[in-house]
């Protein structure tokens, strides 16, 4: 049975101390200690919360992510994010929607490459932004798409939160989630493309097209294609089961180094030093947050409430269909609020039961969660790639906020098109072989 | 307060430097046990596994001092007039649940481990020195929240 005082303790103590503006980690943190010492003694309590802490970071599978971390950001200070962006304009800059499609299909490359939206988003934002401006589009207008445009890379392997949600699942197979994220992060990129598109139309903005170039394209291809390369050996390495996603990291790490020391030539080993504590600080930030959001999802376990929503949500007797539903939209309300870290490690072990029995494949599940809370990621009060896209085009919330709704709607339909159509999850890591 | 600070985010950043690096290494040498030697190496998997705690823990105190910790200043945005209060709170709170749970849980966990004698698999190291991170960030957290408060606001 769950005890509702606890519960109230957990929402309360996390609701408050995160409103006070201290680190969501140790939000997260207090709440569980909080909830630990309504029926316990203090010293058995931090102990305990000290030890759910270590062991959650004692795992071999979320190594990948500092090291994912690294490489992202040896790739960008390597020059990478340019070169891949040259490559994007000369491919699809003579299309309809000109700039728009380059500043999605840069971030559908960087994504590829950083497993980072926040990174994608300063990095494709920087560039982009300014040259959406100067085009006429206007800074907000560019802010807009750019924000919505590189939650795709959370979905396009690598992606650390996939890490962490097969971390949250028990062990849902990291190469399998990988390629069930490519098709539903294209799916976003189309749709957040479609909606820009249509309405620069209705705004009566010029969508320029800068005309197509073969030797241009060829050119820029070949800059790029060392970067792209990363992806080929990466994926390639765990789709073949050549190693594993943490070794695959390590590689990347390795090649993304030699890339931009010995080929590109952008970074000097001196520069190593600073980039090594930057990621490592990084790190230490996604760390801390699973750390204690594994601690808080040990102290639910405890006060059986993932088995409390559970029955709760049987007992309402609705489809499946009914039952995501309901799901997605209490993602969605949390998403707004939540970072994506720690929901994803305090709503798997509540909602994934819950789906299993509903006959939901837990790996369609973690992208329909991850999608999900990729919107959250876009909206405020809490949006990390919202207030990080904002600082980079130098505009506030507010001014962005009215290209930003229909673009929520394109994600929104996205969502309901993965949701219903687990296909589109599914079928890649099928043939593949990492799904029956 | 300044200086000492200083001196202790020059020294982090060096541990974390060489951490970082002795863990790509690590990783990359089990890689290379694996299909150059054809003999994996069973202890890199573990050594890295402690690797992470190390800098996962130390990185977010250091990230606490370059206040890079994700939070939300919706209230202090909604009534100015509370950014001074709001600012000294959650820092005592940070510093509080740094010191307590961190800390001092931290602390017993190290030497009930030590006591218990409980050794890694691979490594045969004793887990209590790899809990020792555990307290180590408690009381660098509690440092860099109290040096913060001794600063005015900016």
């Amino acid at each position: 049975m769950v005890d509702l005082a606890s519960v109230g303790v957990l929402g309360g103590v996390f609701l408050v101390v995160m409103a006070l503006g201290a680190p969501i980690a140790i939000a997260v943190g207090t709440a569980a200690t909080a909830t630990l010492l309504l029926g316990g003694s203090p010293l058995p309590v931090v102990t305990t919360i000290s030890q759910r802490v270590a062991t959650a970071l004692d795992s071999f599978s979320l190594l990948a992510i500092p090291l994912f971390i690294l490489s992202g950001q040896l790739m960008n200070r390597g020059g990478a994010a340019r070169r891949l962006l040259e490559f994007g304009k000369a491919l699809v800059g003579a299309l309809p929607g000109g700039l728009v499609l380059v500043n999605i299909v840069g971030c559908l490359l960087f994504g590829a490459i950083s497993g980072s939206a926040v990174a994608t988003a300063a990095a494709i934002g920087g560039f982009m932004i300014p040259l959406m401006e100067e085009e006429g589009y206007g800074r907000d207008y560019g802010t807009a798409v750019n924000i919505t445009a590189s939650t795709t890379g959370l979905l396009i392997p690598p992606s650390n939160i996939l890490i962490v949600y097969s971390l949250a699942s028990g062990g849902v197979s990291i190469a399998a989630l990988f390629l069930a994220g490519y098709l539903p992060g294209l799916l976003v990129g189309a749709c957040v493309a479609s909606a820009a598109v249509v309405l620069a139309r209705i705004r009566g903005l010029e969508v320029a097209r800068i005309p197509w170039n073969t030797g241009a394209t060829l050119r820029s291809g070949i800059a790029a294609l060392p970067s792209l390369l990363l992806v080929v050996v990466v994926m390639g390495g765990i789709i073949g089961g050549v190693f594993t996603a943490t070794e695959a990291a390590g590689v990347a790490v390795v090649y993304a180094l030699l890339l931009s020391l010995l080929v590109y030539r952008e970074i000097s080993v001196r520069e190593l030093p600073a980039i090594l504590v930057e990621a490592s600080a990084t790190t230490g930030v996604v760390l801390i947050l699973v750390g204690a959001s594994m601690a808080l999802s040990w102290v639910m376990a405890f006060e059986n409430i993932p088995q409390g929503v559970a029955e709760l949500m049987l007992s309402l007797a609705a489809g499946p269909i009914a039952v995501l539903l309901v799901m997605n939209v209490v993602l969605l309300a949390v998403g707004t609020f939540m970072d994506m870290t720690p929901a994803v490690l305090i709503f798997t072990p509540i909602f994934l039961p819950v789906a299993i029995e509903m006959g939901v494949d837990p790996v369609h599940f973690g992208v329909i969660m991850v999608l999900n809370l990729c919107v959250g990621l876009c909206t405020p009060p809490v949006g990390t790639v919202l207030f990080v896209g904002c600082g980079v085009g130098e505009t506030t919330l507010s001014r962005v906020l009215p290209s930003l709704l229909p673009l929520y709607a394109a994600m929104l339909v996205a969502l309901v098109l993965v949701m219903s159509l687990p296909e589109l999850s599914l079928w890649l890591p099928r043939t593949f072989g990492f799904l029956p | 307060m300044r200086g000492l600070r200083e001196r202790v985010d020059r020294l982090l950043e060096r541990v974390l430097a060489t951490l970082m690096a002795l863990m790509v290494i690590n990783v990359c040498w089990q890689v290379v046990t694996r299909f150059i030697l054809r003999q994996p190496s069973s202890f890199t998997e573990e050594a890295a596994r402690f690797l992470l705690i190390w800098v996962g823990l130390l990185g977010a105190s250091y990230a606490l001092g370059q206040r890079m910790h994700l939070a939300i200043d919706v209230l202090a945005r909604w009534k100015p007039s509370w950014r001074p209060g709001l600012r000294i709170t959650s820092l005592a709170v940070t510093a509080t649940f740094a010191l307590l749970v961190l800390g001092v849980g931290g602390a017993r966990l190290v030497l009930l481990t030590l006591e218990l004698g409980q050794t890694s698999a691979a490594l045969g190291w004793s887990l209590g020195y790899v809990y020792l991170a555990l307290p180590l960030s408690g009381l660098l957290m509690t440092f860099y929240a109290l040096s913060e408060l001794s600063e005015p606001a900016q």
